[in-house]
């Protein structure tokens, strides 16, 4: 079996909505989950983005996406002043880790996760995705809309 | 109790050294902050801390690793491991390298209070 399950990708949303709860007191919602078709839309993306690599029995990576103004109130819920630009993508590399981590109690330890990589802009390893056609979790915190990228492979 | 923290986040880094102002921990004080397991175990080495917290997903030396080198610097040394890394297998691989305790990521600042004062009492 090469393709992902509901429940493998439910394991996502919980992880999401743990995060927020735990972290900033305020929910996140699940606004949208759908397959992403790369040859008509590129995933969405939002300023600021958390990669995730996996490896061992898994191929690809965990995007989490999200506008600096909703990382500079995650900031703030989280009591940190400091809101220059390194600490918004320590912010969205922390979230994308968390969220992986977690995600890995379902997956085991044949999914070998990275530390994050932490971009600004498109991030262009999704002009070439794992899969076909990666999930995309769309979520809601506070007025923001953000993303979490799940484009991960089980290998043969 | 005298405490180190080692995380490859800055933002954690800097939310448990808020905490450790709480009233609670009144009995902490803060000698240094690591972002990875060589900067620890140099870091560990100067200040000879009585408790660190350990995050086990950093470049390099990895958190389970560093437990090891710590444990065989000082045994007496209290670690709280805390980790996104929330499966079984790998909670029960940094007890057996000597950490006291282990925490999953995300935490609320009650159950970072609560782990700290629990690991510092044993």
């Amino acid at each position: 079996m090469s393709d992902l399950s509901k429940t493998d990708i439910e394991v996502f949303s919980h992880a999401i909505d743990q995060y927020f709860k735990q972290t900033t007191h305020e929910p996140a919602l699940i606004e949208a989950a759908y397959l992403a078709d790369n040859a008509q839309h590129a995933p969405p993306t939002y300023g600021f983005t958390g990669v995730i690599n996996v490896s061992a029995k898994y191929a690809g990576a965990i995007y989490f996406s999200a506008p600096s103004a909703m990382m500079r109130h995650v900031l703030t819920s989280m009591k940190e002043n400091n809101q220059c630009e390194e600490n918004l993508l320590d912010a969205v590399g922390e979230i994308a880790n968390t969220i992986s981590g977690n995600a890995r109690k379902h997956f085991g330890e044949h999914m070998e996760i990275s530390v994050p990589e932490k971009i600004i802009g498109y991030p262009s390893a999704l002009n070439k995705p794992s899969r076909d056609y990666p999930y995309i979790i769309l979520i809601k915190w506070k007025h923001y809309a953000a993303s979490l990228i799940v484009d991960i492979k089980k290998l043969q | 109790m005298r405490m180190m923290i080692v995380d490859d986040s800055n933002i954690v880094r800097s939310r448990i050294s808020r905490l450790i102002e709480d009233p609670r921990l009144s009995n902490f004080s803060l000698v240094g902050t690591a972002s990875n397991g060589a900067e620890a175990i140099k870091l560990f080495t100067q200040t000879s801390p009585d408790m660190v917290t350990m995050d086990l997903t950093m470049p390099g030396i990895d958190g389970v690793e560093c437990t090891e080198a710590l444990m065989e610097l000082n045994p007496d040394t209290r670690i709280l491991v805390i980790s996104a890394l929330s499966d079984k297998a790998t909670a029960i691989n940094a007890l057996k390298k000597g950490a006291q305790g282990f925490l999953y990521k995300p935490f609320s600042d009650e159950e970072i209070i609560d782990a700290l004062l629990e690991i510092s009492a044993e």
